[in-house]
């Protein structure tokens, strides 16, 4: 199991080495150029140039990734050019902020998606299960700006309880903080709770009507225990790789949500970035978005492997 | 009967369709005594399932059940869900058919026996594990403490069903109802199984209720029979009475469609059971067989018909004629057309081999050297042997039966000489030309010669395409027949396959199984090949049916000059309808031969353990010794040395069986036994089949 992991820990490196050739040759290919937004509107071509020299932008593009890269590997991610600041603590901050917004999105995707869903099984074709589909049929067809404004208007207009947007501080108090949350957090989990619970429930339909549930009912056990020792675990298999894959639809939103309630976290920094063709910001911030994205799929497989024995043994002999 | 353990009065099952009320279940009534089996005997849809749903209360909420089950004396009927759940597990066990399903895979096997305990007795986990071993021992399990921390997917077939008897008498039950327990399993394991069944009712006094198609099985283990059909009890008594004197014509019919394992069946059709299962929603006024049966008269479609009583005491069928009943009409003798001898044959294989390797996710890396010094990670697979080294031929117009058990290669095989699967290595001698390593666009003229027919009609037919395109699909891929002649194409193959021409515009939800089989049949037939590799066509199949299927592909061969390779699990149907008999064991063939010297001595090992399985519904038979194998497992990859039988054989004479590739024996041209032992020690086998009519006349 520990060699499984370095060797997907291996892969993860190998795939993010592809992805920063190929982030890099995306920045290379953009249109514009980060000298003349330095240089402002008027300047003259010297001066874009001087200032190009200066970014070392007018070396061959190889010669540009292996600084850049060299870099990377000695923890030196470079200078934000528009900001210029250490691009390193710069998209850690945005991360960390982003990370707490997404995380708790991310449990409450789980947890309501999956109690929904199961639910849903139970009280097949009754009010219940009717009332989660038309909740998550609504929430997966309207995309998600259109709920932050909802929200916005709504919660912080009309009623004045939350602010429509920003990042709180923990020295402001408790509310102060997590008040800033609620919105971008609700916004997210709206959008993604429908697929988990949609999945959740087909597959815990067809374990219901599974051979092995019968067999369990025709053992005579009470209907609880069917449903949580027999059922549950293994309608829940299916459930984890779809989270996995809700984490890159998580990291796609984040990008929207956080534009809309200007939240200071990595989307933001991100559109902040390609806006003004900061080029190593751009870099750093799409890297740290993949590794995210691999570990998560890591994290996923290996919990699928610990959920599934049929993986963690091989046959004995009789 | 005061005595009885579980007693049914005519109970009935109703479920209500947007088309009217079906009756599944019409007034059956019979019972069970302790320490008595009785088997329910019946096809598809005649509801032998829901007797055993409806007996333990676990038919879903639209099923309207009326009548009485009272199981000792209290009313099972109406009772409410709690108490029912009681007896549950507790008072009557139950085993279902598939136990590859039937296991939680993400449980131990200790935790799924030990459950009930938990629930019905209050025990303690400890004290509840150690009662789960105590079963586990009594199903015949070796190594019960290792083996309850296993998991179901780590056991075979037959060990897992070994798992799920021991879960269902765990609790003491009074009663066992066993819903078709042997059928997913190979015969030789399912004789083990039947074996273990008949220990425990004896050894525990157990009323067993077991539902079975297969009037083999109920044969070897049945004290009593009842036979079911649409739902009503057609005939019931001892097993003596009904499978030797049958009187009810269904009963008749579905013994007279059994292909019996001998060789007298090379020449002679089977009797089939004509015509289509009633439906159920609007059955036929009088007797519920009429249309299908060759006696029925006017008189017997006017009034319902009753049970009486024939001959012998408890003896009775629902047939108000049946005393005076010959034997169910016999089939036409045929000839059988001779083969063209001494031609080159058809198809001819050299050492062909298919290998697969296993990848095993989580099951290690090995560290190896590429190109001699970088050290270069790899993750360990083991390599799988489907089919290793078979060398076969067969004739024009001839059919070579392959019998072997499941994971024995025997479909790899027939998918490989198609070319359906690449082979790693060996040669297909196809008409003269080698297509072993044809590329895959050069494979046209194969493509059109050389068809398949699958197992399974239901999902090898397209269920959106109309049946009569389907084919035409085939036709217009493969052949020359111009587009505006092809319905008339197609309309002439579903007449060679006896189905009406109007079939061409249904869809294949609107046929039944064997109906499907059919039109399965008519698109191989569409090319006008001349070889068709049968893979497992009458497995899924009802017995009345499977011999109209047979005697369709039968007359086809003689008709169109056809070659099979006829694969089945089934000896009796393969020793019906095959000319030559290969035995495959775990990717090997161990026996060859024209079929009448496969079926009877000298035998491989194998072949004789297989023979002396079948379970046969002669009364009487189900005496004849038996050649009971060791465990129930092929080899393993690291013990396929020397005969890749030794490690189960009965008869294995020392090392030399696990270290030597066996000799091949040759006892008469043709046929070929691999095996070390000497010949007249395999000639001192007894027949499977020839002594039985003797010793069931004595």
């Amino acid at each position: 199991m520990a060699l499984y992991v370095i060797m997907r820990l291996l892969g993860i490196v190998a795939i993010l080495a592809v992805m920063s050739v190929l982030v890099f040759a995306i920045t290379q290919v953009m249109p514009g150029n980060v000298a003349n937004v330095l240089a402002g509107q008027f300047a003259d071509e010297a001066t874009v140039r001087a200032i190009e020299h200066r970014l070392g932008l007018d070396a061959p593009a190889h010669v540009q990734y292996w600084r850049w890269a060299a870099g990377i590997l000695s923890g030196n991610f470079g200078q934000s050019i528009v900001m210029e600041r250490p691009v390193g603590p710069l998209v850690w901050e945005a991360f960390l902020s982003s990370a707490l917004l997404a995380s708790i999105a991310f449990v409450m995707v789980a947890v309501f998606g999956i109690v929904l869903g199961v639910v849903a099984a139970i009280r097949q074709n009754r009010f219940t299960d009717h009332a989660v589909s038309v909740f998550s049929y609504v929430g997966v067809s309207v995309p998600e700006f259109f709920w932050a404004i909802v929200g916005i208007i709504v919660f912080a207009r009309y009623l004045d309880w939350l602010p429509s947007g920003g990042a709180g501080n923990l020295s402001q108090g408790f509310w102060a903080w997590a008040s800033h949350l609620v919105l971008p957090v609700l916004t997210l989990t709206f959008t993604l709770i429908a697929h988990v619970s949609r999945l959740t429930r087909s597959s815990m339909i067809e374990t219901l009507r599974s051979n092995y549930v019968r067999n369990a009912r025709a053992k005579g056990l009470p209907e609880g225990v069917i449903i949580r020792r027999h059922a549950l675990r293994n309608a829940l298999l299916p459930t984890i790789t779809v989270l996995a894959i809700d984490v890159g639809w998580l990291l796609g939103n984040i990008v929207v949500v956080e534009a809309v309630f200007s939240y200071p976290g990595i989307g933001r920094l991100l559109l902040f970035a390609i806006e003004r063709h900061d080029l190593p910001l751009i870099q750093a911030g799409i890297l740290l978005i993949a590794a995210v994205y691999c570990l998560a799929n890591l994290i996923a497989d290996l919990l699928y492997a610990y959920f599934n024995p049929k993986i963690r043994y091989g046959q004995i002999e009789s | 009967m005061a005595d009885a353990l579980l007693s049914f009065d005519t109970l009935t099952l109703a479920y209500r369709t947007p088309r009217g009320v079906l009756r599944a279940l019409d007034g059956v009534s019979f019972d069970v005594a302790a320490g008595e089996t009785v088997a329910v005997v019946g096809e598809s849809g005649s509801g032998k399932s829901s007797v055993a749903l409806a007996t333990m209360g676990l038919l879903g909420p639209e099923a309207k059940v009326t009548g009485s089950v009272r199981f000792e004396g209290t009313e099972l009927v109406g009772l409410d869900e709690r108490a029912r759940r009681e007896l549950r597990g507790r008072a009557i066990g139950m085993v279902f058919q598939d136990p590859f399903t039937s296991l939680n895979p993400s449980l131990t096997i200790g935790e799924q026996v030990a459950e009930p305990l938990v629930y019905h007795q209050g025990l303690s986990r400890a004290e509840a594990h150690q009662r789960a071993l105590a079963a586990l021992g009594e199903v015949g399990l070796p190594g019960p403490a290792e083996l309850a921390t296993a998991y179901p997917h780590q056991l075979s077939g037959g060990m897992q069903q070994r798992v799920l008897i021991a879960g269902a008498i765990v609790c003491d039950p009074r009663i066992l109802i066993l819903d078709e327990p042997t059928t997913a399993l190979d015969v030789t394991v399912e004789a083990q199984i039947l074996d273990l069944l008949d220990r425990l009712r004896r050894d525990r006094g157990l009323g067993m209720l077991f539902i079975t198609h297969n009037l083999g099985v109920v044969n070897r283990i049945a004290d009593r029979v009842c036979v079911l059909y649409a739902g009503r009890v057609v005939e019931i008594g001892t097993k003596e009475a009904v499978l030797a004197r049958p009187s009810h014509p269904y009963t008749k019919g579905l013994l007279a469609s059994l292909p019996r394992p001998s060789v007298e069946g090379a020449t002679r059709r089977i009797a089939p059971i004509p015509g289509r299962f009633p439906d159920l929603v609007h059955p036929p006024a009088g007797c519920i067989f009429a249309t299908r049966c060759p006696f029925a008269e006017e008189a017997c479609t006017d009034r319902a018909q009753v049970l009486v009583e024939a001959g012998d005491a408890g003896h009775a069928a629902r047939c108000w004629k049946h005393a005076g009943l010959p034997g169910w009409p016999e089939a036409d003798d045929v000839p059988r057309a001779a083969r063209a001898a001494a031609t080159e044959p058809l198809l001819r294989t050299e050492n062909l081999t298919k290998r697969y390797r296993r990848g095993r996710l989580g099951g290690g890396i090995e560290w190896t050297r590429l190109a001699g010094v970088i050290p270069w990670p790899r993750a360990r697979s083991e390599t799988v042997n489907a089919v290793d080294g078979i060398s076969i031929e067969i004739g024009r117009g001839e059919v070579v039966g392959l019998v072997g058990e499941s994971g024995s290669g025997k479909s790899t095989l027939g998918r490989t000489v198609l070319r359906l699967i690449d082979p790693s290595s060996g040669s297909i001698m196809f008409d003269g030309a080698d297509v072993a390593k044809l590329p895959d666009d050069a494979l046209q003229d194969l493509r059109k010669r050389a068809q398949i027919v699958f197992q399974n009609p239901d999902s090898s037919l397209n269920p959106r395409r109309r049946v009569g395109d389907a084919i035409a699909r085939a036709v217009a891929l493969q052949t020359s027949v111009p587009r505006d002649k092809r319905r008339a194409h197609v309309e002439d193959l579903l007449d060679r396959v006896g189905l009406p021409r109007a079939y061409y515009d249904r869809y294949p939800h609107q046929l039944s199984g064997g109906e499907k089989q059919r039109v399965g049949i008519a698109r191989a037939l569409a090319t006008a090949p001349d070889f068709i590799v049968c893979d497992e066509p009458v497995s899924a199949l009802d017995v009345s049916v499977q011999a109209t299927v047979l005697n369709l592909l039968d007359r086809l061969r003689d008709e169109l000059k056809l070659s099979y390779l006829f694969i089945s699990h089934d000896l009796s149907v393969v020793a019906y309808i095959a000319d030559r008999i290969a035995v495959m064991y775990s990717g090997r063939i161990c026996e060859i031969g024209p079929a009448e010297a496969v079926l009877s001595p000298p035998y491989h090992p194998y072949t004789q353990a297989l023979l002396s399985a079948v379970p046969l519904p002669t009364p009487g038979a189900e005496k004849r010794a038996r050649v009971r194998l060791r465990g129930d497992r092929p080899p393993s990859e690291g013990q396929r040395s020397g005969c890749v039988f030794h490690t189960r054989c009965p008869r294995v004479i020392g090392s030399i069986c696990a270290t030597t590739a066996p000799p091949v024996h040759e006892p008469r041209p043709g046929h070929r036994i691999a095996c070390h032992l000497p010949l007249d020690e395999l000639m001192r086998a007894p027949p499977a089949f020839d002594d039985v009519p003797a010793e069931a006349a004595e």
